[in-house]
């Protein structure tokens, strides 16, 4: 589904990500973790082409990253999430629909389907500049959700959110499991990405440190973040 | 080919919608009607020129030409307003990743914001241009269908506006760009009547008796070459009531934008492909 093959990004002398490797295949629920400045956003800019890397390739869907095919049926969530404060939640999502090239009619089903599933009934006809910062993130996934994607691509999905928020958006997740959705999570809450996903790979300074399941990370009593910080700290 | 279109005409649409939700936009808008519908009132004065009263017709043919103009003028710098921030609102709303990580084409997204602007500033222009051409028919109780025709002639300049304005603000802050395209304005209009006066014998007469250079070959240089939006407008504006009939040399300042609204489009396209979206 989602294949780096030493990709770097480079800016200046600055390696943001430096020779990385590593596939997530379908239907896994993979974690990209590192501290800030890690490379993980790069990552995600170079697999949607919002930027080129310098060297290496990355494919998506099976088509490379600069091929418009490989954006077909992906949904992404960027880190700090925004809308347009003057459109409502449900303009917000029919604006995601259309440019889908979805039908009005189905557009609208989505969408109605989509909101119960976000759990904002009764305020998506208010204006997003009256939302908090935990309804703009529930907007926001609701959004990547229209059109059904098969790969999500969510940046800091919980960034910015109170424990009840985080809870909130990772039960939104854990729902989506079921459906057989591929989920590439770039997160630094750890104990959240241990609940939900299946693989991760921590990264710092643009370097692949380790890929493996969250089970072989994990061992002997070790939490997740317990691992994080060995590998970071070397 | 239409399914690669749509999405233009979608982009398009928001970009109109978006703008036309601003609230400055249409306050700036109903001043500049209420303005024309103010000065209706200089269309029915008594003008005398050289101690000749002119006739009722040139007074209201003269006063929406000079009309024209205003708002041409006008328009082209709200079109450089509108577009100066347009790149940048879209990126911090997150409409710009939005569109960008769905299958559209950064062309087709900059080619959507090129044409809302277009449409949305030339429907401004239009409509100021229409009340003016409704006041002018009542007065004359005559119809000059030739003034819509100058406008729509006219709206290739804010074509040129749109796309200069979003490639400067691209390579430099929102305010520069549009002083810029200012600039550019200012500096042909310079170039126009510089050559204008180079051509006048009153004029060659007295840079000779005053002993100055007469090298008018830069100016020249700078009035064919430099993007011609006064010229283009005068161009337009030459078709109101006149009855002229053009020659291939007097719609070189429209061929010159449209030249130079092609190539720039061009670098906006090339630049906006390289660019890093956040």
């Amino acid at each position: 589904m989602i294949e780096l093959n030493t990709a770097t990004k480079r800016y200046g002398t600055l390696a943001a990500v430096d020779n990385v490797s590593f596939h997530v295949q379908a239907g896994e629920y993979f974690a990209l973790l590192g501290p800030n400045g890690a490379g993980k956003t790069t990552i995600v800019k170079m697999l949607l082409d919002f930027t080129r890397p310098t060297s290496g390739s990355l494919s998506v869907n099976g088509f490379p990253s600069t091929n418009l095919a490989s954006r077909i049926a992906v949904g992404y969530l960027a880190e700090n999430y925004h809308i347009p404060p003057y459109l409502s939640g449900w303009q917000y999502l029919q604006r995601c629909a259309e440019l889908l090239d979805i039908s009005q009619a189905d557009a609208r089903d989505q969408c109605r389907h989509i909101v119960e599933q976000i759990g904002m009934q009764g305020r998506e006809n208010t204006k997003v500049s009256t939302y908090s910062k935990g309804m703009i993130q529930r907007f926001g996934i609701g959004a990547v959700l229209i059109g059904n994607p098969q790969l999500l691509i969510l940046d800091e999905p919980t960034s910015g959110l109170d424990p009840i928020g985080i809870r909130e958006i990772r039960q939104l997740l854990e729902s989506l499991k079921d459906q057989g959705m591929t989920i590439f999570l770039n997160s630094h809450l750890l104990s959240e990405v241990e609940k939900i996903c299946d693989n991760a790979a921590i990264i710092n300074r643009g370097k692949l440190l380790v890929k493996d399941t969250i089970s072989s990370l994990v061992k002997n009593g070790d939490t997740l973040e317990d691992v994080f910080v060995r590998f970071i700290k070397g | 080919m239409s399914k690669a279109r749509s999405p233009i005409f979608k982009i398009a649409k928001y970009t109109l919608l978006d703008e036309v939700r601003q609230k400055s936009l249409i306050i700036m808008f109903i001043i500049c009607a209420l303005f024309i519908f103010l000065i209706r009132s200089c269309y029915s004065g008594n003008y005398m020129v050289n101690g000749q009263t002119l006739d009722p017709g040139t007074v209201v043919q003269m006063m929406s030409k000079i009309t024209f103009h205003v708002i041409a003028i006008g328009v082209m710098l709200l079109t450089a307003l509108l577009a100066m921030r347009v790149l940048k609102r879209d990126r911090d709303d997150g409409m710009q990743s939005c569109i960008l990580s769905k299958p559209i084409t950064r062309r087709q997204y900059i080619a959507g914001k090129i044409l809302g602007l277009w449409v949305l500033s030339t429907i401004l222009m239009f409509t100021l241009h229409g009340i003016v051409f409704i006041i002018t028919s009542l007065n004359l109780k005559a119809v000059l269908p030739e003034y819509l025709l100058a406008s729509l002639l006219c709206s290739f300049n804010l074509l040129f506006v749109v796309i200069a304005v979003l490639l400067l603000s691209l390579l430099m802050p929102d305010v520069i760009a549009f002083l810029c395209v200012m600039g550019i304005g200012i500096t042909g209009l310079v170039a126009d009547g510089i050559f204008a006066v180079s051509h006048s014998q009153i004029a060659q007469a007295m840079v000779q008796q005053s002993g100055f250079p007469s090298d008018w070959t830069w100016w020249r240089v700078v009035y064919y070459l430099w993007p011609k939006l006064s010229g283009t407008e005068q161009f337009a504006s030459s078709f109101i009531g006149s009855g002229v009939v053009h020659e291939f040399g007097s719609i070189y300042p429209l061929i010159n934008i449209l030249i130079y609204s092609f190539i720039l489009g061009a670098l906006l396209f090339r630049q906006f492909r390289h660019e890093d979206i956040i």
